[in-house]
Formats: C-alpha cells, sequence, structure tokens
C-alpha cells in the first residue's frame, strides 16, 4: 500500500473525515429538500404552463424564462441580499433557509419542463379511456396521467438533481457549509490539491450513485411492470 | 545522399532534443530565471494593499513592488499570473510560477508541500463592525447569539474558530469583499480580517469601524517550491538586504502601516 499512499495520501484524507461527513450530510438533506420542494412545483408549473388560460400560462411561462436566462449564483446574490431588504422577516430566515429557497426558485422551473415534456408524451387514449370509464379529470392526472409521465421522464429527471447536488456548492458564497466547503478547507489547511478536490469529487459521485439506485427504484414503483424489464 | 542529409539532421536535432529536455530537467528555478531573463510570481488579486488592480488598470500592491524591485535589482523581466487562492499552491507546484508573491500564512501543514521564506511582514488579524453595533473591542464578540463572519477556509476563519468560540462563525466563500457586504446589509454582526484590507474598506465605507485589540499577529512570506533551495536563499537575501538599506520599510510604511497609496492609487 506503500506506493497507493504516494500518489494519494490517505492518511492526510483520514484526519478530515469527519469534515466530509458533515459536507456530505449537509449537501444530501439540502438537496432532498430541494429536489422535494422544485418537483411538487415543478408539476403545478407544468400543469400551469399547459393550461389554456393566458392568465396561468403566460406569468408561468415567463418565470421559466427569467430563471432560465439567468445565473445561478446572481439569483442566490439576489435573493440573499435582497430579500432582507424587501420584506421586513427576510432577515429571519438563516443562510440555509435562503439557500434552500433560491435553490428551489432555480430548480423549479427546468423539472417543471421535464414534467410538461412527459405529461406530453402521454397518448391521448389514455385520458379518454380513464375518463370513459367514469373517472373525473382529476382522478385521470393523479392516477393515470401523472404517475406515467413521471416515470418517462425520470432519466432527465435525474440529470437535472444531478445539477442540483452540484449546485448546492454555490451556497457557499452565502456561507452555507455543504461538500465543497469541506474539500476547500482540507486544501486551505493542507494545501495539497490532488487529495483535496479528488475526494470531494469521489463525494459528490458516491452521492450520484445513491441517487442512481433510488431513481430506479422509483422508475419501478410508478411505471408498475412495464418498467421491470428495463 | 538526400536521404542520408535527412537521416542526419534528424538523429543531430533528435540528439540535441534530448541533451536540451535532461538540462531543464536538472535546471532549478534560479538558473531557469538565469537562462530566460523572466521570473514568473503567483499573485492573487484580492485587494489592496496587497495584490489589487489601481485606478489605471494597473496591477500593483505591496507583494508586487517587492517582487517588481527584486526582479528590477536582478535585471529580469517580471512576468505576473493571477491566480484565484485556491490556484496559488497547485500554479507554484505545477512549475507554472517560480514564487508565490501572496500574503499567505506560514502555517505547519502548509509547510508540509511548499517552503516558506523568512516572514517579509506581519499581519494583525482584527475584528470589524458597525459603528452603531455598539460592540468595542473583539472579546465582545465572545457571546452566544453573536454572528461572527470570515472568509471561507481562510486563517481569519480559523482563528475566529479558536479564539471567538461562542460566537457563530459564518464562512463566505470569495474574500473580505464578501464579509463586508454582508456585515453592510445586515447579515452577520461583525467580521474578522486583517488591519490593512479593513482599512482599505474603512475609507469607501460609511460606519465601518475596527474593534479595540488585535485578535492574532500572524508573520506572512513567500513560497516557493521545496526544490528551489538557490531562489529560497536568494528572496530570504534580498529581504535581508533591503531591510538594511530601508527599502523595505518605505514600502511597508507606503502600503501596509498607512494609507498612503491611496491618494496615488484609489
Amino acid at each position: 500500500m506503500d506506493w497507493l499512499q504516494r500518489i494519494f495520501n490517505f492518511r492526510i484524507v483520514g484526519q478530515y473525515w469527519e469534515v466530509f461527513a458533515q459536507g456530505i450530510f449537509n449537501t444530501i438533506w439540502i438537496s432532498a429538500i430541494c429536489l422535494v420542494l422544485s418537483l411538487t412545483f415543478g408539476i403545478f408549473v407544468a400543469l400551469a404552463r399547459r393550461s389554456s388560460n393566458p392568465f396561468l400560462w403566460r406569468p408561468v411561462a415567463g418565470y421559466i424564462q427569467a430563471i432560465r436566462s439567468t445565473p445561478l449564483l446572481i439569483q442566490i446574490y439576489l435573493i440573499y441580499y435582497g430579500l432582507p431588504a424587501i420584506l421586513p422577516f427576510g432577515n429571519f430566515l438563516d443562510e440555509t433557509q435562503t439557500g434552500i429557497i433560491a435553490l428551489t426558485i432555480h430548480t423549479t422551473p427546468y423539472m417543471g419542463e421535464i414534467i410538461r415534456s412527459g405529461l406530453e408524451s402521454i397518448d391521448r387514449g389514455q385520458v379518454e379511456g380513464a375518463l370513459s370509464v367514469g373517472m373525473t379529470p382529476r382522478q385521470t392526472m393523479t392516477n393515470v396521467v401523472l404517475p406515467q409521465a413521471v416515470a418517462n421522464v425520470v432519466p432527465p429527471l435525474l440529470g437535472q438533481t444531478a445539477v442540483l447536488i452540484k449546485d448546492t456548492s454555490l451556497l457557499s458564497i452565502i456561507a452555507v457549509f455543504e461538500l465543497m466547503g469541506a474539500g476547500l478547507r482540507m486544501f486551505s489547511e493542507t494545501v495539497i490539491a490532488t487529495e483535496s478536490y479528488v475526494t470531494t469529487a469521489v463525494c459528490y459521485l458516491a452521492i450520484y450513485a445513491m441517487m442512481l439506485v433510488l431513481s430506479g427504484m422509483v422508475q419501478r414503483k410508478l411505471g408498475g411492470s412495464a418498467w421491470q424489464q428495463n | 545522399m538526400r536521404t542520408f542529409t535527412k537521416l542526419a539532421v534528424a538523429t543531430v536535432s533528435g540528439a540535441w532534443l534530448a541533451l536540451a529536455a535532461t538540462a531543464s530537467f536538472a535546471e532549478t528555478t534560479m538558473e531557469k530565471i538565469v537562462r530566460t531573463g523572466q521570473m514568473t510570481i503567483a499573485v492573487q488579486t484580492q485587494g489592496p494593499p496587497v495584490s489589487f488592480i489601481d485606478k489605471d488598470g494597473k496591477r500593483t500592491g505591496l507583494a508586487i513592488e517587492l517582487a517588481q524591485l527584486m526582479a528590477d535589482d536582478m535585471e529580469v523581466e517580471l512576468v505576473i499570473q493571477d491566480y484565484d487562492w485556491k490556484g496559488l499552491i497547485p500554479a507554484l507546484l505545477s512549475g507554472k510560477a517560480d514564487f508565490i508573491a501572496a500574503d499567505m500564512t506560514p502555517t505547519a501543514k502548509r509547510s508540509m508541500q511548499v517552503v516558506f521564506t523568512e516572514p517579509v511582514f506581519f499581519s494583525e488579524t482584527i475584528a470589524f463592525a458597525m459603528k452603531d453595533s455598539g460592540y468595542t473591542s473583539w472579546q465582545d464578540l465572545n457571546v452566544a447569539g453573536v454572528s461572527v463572519g470570515a472568509t471561507q477556509a481562510s486563517s481569519w476563519a480559523d482563528i475566529t474558530r479558536k479564539k471567538i468560540p461562542n460566537a457563530e462563525l459564518k464562512e463566505f466563500a470569495g474574500g473580505t469583499a464578501q464579509t463586508v457586504q454582508a456585515l453592510v446589509s445586515g447579515r452577520i454582526n461583525a467580521g474578522v480580517s486583517d488591519r490593512g484590507t479593513i482599512a482599505g474598506f474603512m475609507s469607501s465605507i460609511d460606519g465601518l469601524v475596527m474593534l479595540d485589540g488585535t485578535i492574532s499577529s500572524e508573520p506572512l512570506g513567500f513560497a516557493v517550491r521545496p526544490d528551489s533551495l538557490h531562489l529560497l536563499a536568494a528572496l530570504n537575501n534580498y529581504m535581508g538586504l533591503i531591510r538594511s538599506d530601508g527599502r523595505l520599510e518605505e514600502k511597508l510604511d507606503y502600503w501596509w502601516n498607512s494609507t498612503n497609496w491611496e491618494a496615488d492609487h484609489k
């Protein structure tokens, strides 16, 4: 193992395991909350965007374009420093809460657009069939269309979730400690670039691998036996 | 005949290349500076007074001027490469720069990777707050419920953790500018940085004050690769030289111990 120690110093990385564990923990729970929130809001954004009421779909389309056309870094800045100026209670939200709000606002349009493409992929016959057996339009949406639509778009949603997980690293500009912060802390103290950054990258990879397994389970659950073969 | 000439040219140039490669492999950093007539330094444009871009768009500051002084006396060209803090040491270790001219604290752990020169100057870590905050000294901050900001993963954050343990530390990525902005917009109660940097901010931001007392004093030096022993000795020697002939004092008085530089560069 001596030769390996020379290429990659596990001894020094080991000294920082607690810092990295804290970073991974924070990255996972912040991403998880943002994922749940942005998927929930994303469904509403997708439905509103498909609505024929211009008072509904026009503002939503504007929101989607505004978020997609501006950098996340600026959105985080504006929300962190701008919110207290607009709202009297803006300062009551701490850094992590502000970060979760900013990331959710940023990720929702992307999730919404993916879900919309999923909704549009469902054959019209499915809706007609559901309605003809006596389901209400709401039952049709929640029991027939949405589960299949989400199962269809799990791969792109997984991709967007990976982006979300990596985006949490930008929260360090507003003093949120996460995985990237752990890597930077190790680098600042030890100044060994390879070990600090490779360890950080491997941790992100591990989180992504976990997501991959979870998304497979979600797809099988939502899609039913038709997806089992895939 | 033609083939023979080609072959001869190829052999000779091949051998010459191989020779040049071994020569440069064995070359010390100082020999490289002598051969090329260029001394390359890695700097961090983090803000006045150590290294920054002045009102004329010129790169200047204490670290830059000290390196320039040495390059002028050596009669070589000074090449300045600007890196983010995170990029300084990788740039040095990969040979992109001959030494780092930045205000880097020579900690024991960092010394395991690079070699620091003798301290060139000393920085004082201080706390700062808004005038109406009611704090007078940095010890006042050491109570629960107070939030103190510092640059992420900096020695200031480290000192805050150790000396102001009861306050909540918030680490902002970027630099002191981010900490000052967080203070001005009411996101933190106080911040920790060094005296020279905050002196620079005080002239442009109303109501920013330094709290009484020095939290710690840190020596700051330049850094070289572990094998650049000749350059290390030359740097130490040069700093000793300008310390005795008064030029170091002059630069320190201008940049570090006063705000005289503001008249010319701000």
